[in-house]
């Protein structure tokens, strides 16, 4: 069995002053750190990142990390879109069930502000598929197709999904390192202009810079010395068409329906255990196909039930995205899985601070890539 | 610049349904684009299920506002698809066309 013992992450935003390598070299050092250990006692590194190669023309960043740590361990580069965390994370406790008595650090890194919003759209946009991005279409405009269709379909408006920007904006209020810490109100989501029709500018995650790591170990020795331990209960990974037009369903995300599957049944727990789920909420609609899509809600109630704002902290047995989610803590796409992760850790040990979930026992984390071409659920219990 | 070689691959394929109809099951305006594509926002993509059920993406053109709605007829028509500057091969793709 592995156990999380330590997490670290950057603030996420503009951070001008930093390039990826500092980002990089600033979590690798803070999450050792956090768990008082050495560098020599990491086994192997497992790195998530996107778009470096395609924005700062920089890859092989393996041996790069390699130059930072002053060691010759495995580190192996791991890109699955926004799932890059994700799947990074899901690969590392696959090693560890390869390996006893190993420690790996995950990382996850990205550096999107230096560029602008067209290069950037553009670069995000290689995670569809040529027909999309010959269409023009980007991943608002994907986003936006669904949302259309599930609005339509269950006779809901776009105020039905503002409720998730105000309450992760709520959440991303009280957490310190999110890139938004500003509440904001249903009608200025409302008001704030188009990306891709219905999605607003305040539906949208945004463009950030910002990374995360996590030590994960199967160390009997090292777990019983550890202060803070939560127990890597499921990791499950599933893919799906990249194609819109190839789905069966619109309002379904199908990846994220045999991944949660799949990881409840690893895990031995039923949905109403999980007291606290970071979910990927790229846009606002991405968190209420992900609710229904995971067995939370029903197919189709997600639009009524996000405005009674039940997953909200404090309000019931259930808090979704304490962290602010991707759309208030902010979206450094190769970080993103690892930080969900992450929020998750601190709330199962009691350290989420002002956000933290009571006795939360149980939590998740959702990571998607792309529209829905990889999704990653991990449960973890402490 | 996308190779001439990939623009052809698409091209022969697109051809096939060129001139068919189906129904839009959804649609979206982009407003923030990427850079080929910027001379044009906002401009609306549908996603079409043309006859024989099979789905495509494309931009709709010549429009009305009132033909951006669910169940909306189209066929399929050629058009040019992204900006590129002088030296480079024009790709042409599908596009619909409210009917």
């Amino acid at each position: 069995m592995s156990y999380i013992i330590s997490f670290y992450q950057t603030k996420f935003g503009e951070l001008w002053e930093k390039s990826l390598t500092s980002l990089i070299k600033e979590v690798i050092f803070g999450v050792l750190k956090e768990a008082s250990l050495k560098i020599d006692q990491i086994n192997a590194i497992f790195f998530a990142n996107m778009m470096a190669g395609v924005l700062e023309n920089n890859l092989h960043i393996a041996s790069k990390i390699s130059e930072i740590i002053g060691k010759n361990i495995p580190i192996f580069r791991v890109e699955a879109a926004c799932a890059s965390g994700g799947v990074a994370f899901h690969l590392a406790t696959k090693y560890l069930s390869d390996n006893s008595k190993k420690t790996v650090l995950v990382l996850g890194a990205e550096k999107m502000t230096d560029y602008s919003p067209e290069e950037t759209t553009a670069a995000l946009a290689a995670a569809a598929s040529g027909e999309e991005q010959e269409a023009g279409l980007t991943f608002p405009g994907l986003y936006g197709l669904m949302a259309n269709f599930y609005l339509q379909k269950y006779h809901y408006n776009e105020e039905n999904l503002a409720y998730v920007s105000f309450k992760n904006h709520y959440h991303g209020s009280l957490n310190p390192k999110a890139h938004f810490q500003n509440k904001v109100t249903v009608e200025k989501i409302l008001k704030s202009p188009y990306v891709a029709y219905p999605l607003k500018v305040l539906d949208s995650s945004p463009i950030s810079d910002g990374a995360a790591a996590l030590i994960i170990t199967n160390d009997k020795k090292l777990i019983k010395k550890s202060k803070n331990l939560a127990k890597v209960l499921a990791s499950e990974v599933a893919t799906d068409t990249i194609n819109l037009s190839l789905r069966k369903s619109l309002d379904q995300i199908l990846a994220t329906k045999i991944a949660a599957d799949q990881a409840f049944k690893k895990a031995g727990i039923e949905r109403k255990q999980i007291q606290v789920a970071e979910l990927h909420d790229c846009f606002s609609i991405a968190e209420i196909l992900a609710m229904e899509d995971l067995g939370f809600w029903r197919k189709g109630e997600g639009g009524k039930k996000i405005k009674e704002l039940s997953t909200m902290l404090g309000r019931s047995s259930l808090t979704v995205n304490p962290s602010g989610g991707l759309k208030a803590a902010g979206h450094p796409v190769g970080a993103t899985g690892i930080k969900q992760i992450g929020e998750i850790f601190l709330q199962l040990v009691g350290q989420a601070k002002e956000r933290q979930v009571k006795n939360a026992r149980f939590g998740l984390a959702h990571n998607v890539g792309g529209s829905g071409g990889t999704a990653v659920v991990t449960i973890l219990g402490n | 610049m996308i190779s001439p070689v990939k623009i052809w691959r698409r091209q022969k394929e697109k051809r096939l349904i060129l001139g068919k109809t189906g129904k839009i099951i959804s649609w979206t305006k982009v407003y923030l684009s990427a850079k080929d594509f910027k001379n044009i926002t906002p401009y609306p993509v549908v996603l079409v299920e043309l006859e024989g059920k099979k789905n495509f993406v494309g931009q709709l053109v010549d429009y009305d506002e009132k033909n951006l709605k669910i169940g909306q007829k189209v066929k399929v028509v050629l058009r040019k698809t992204r900006n590129v500057n002088s030296e480079e091969v024009i790709p042409y793709g599908i596009k619909f066309k409210p009917i």
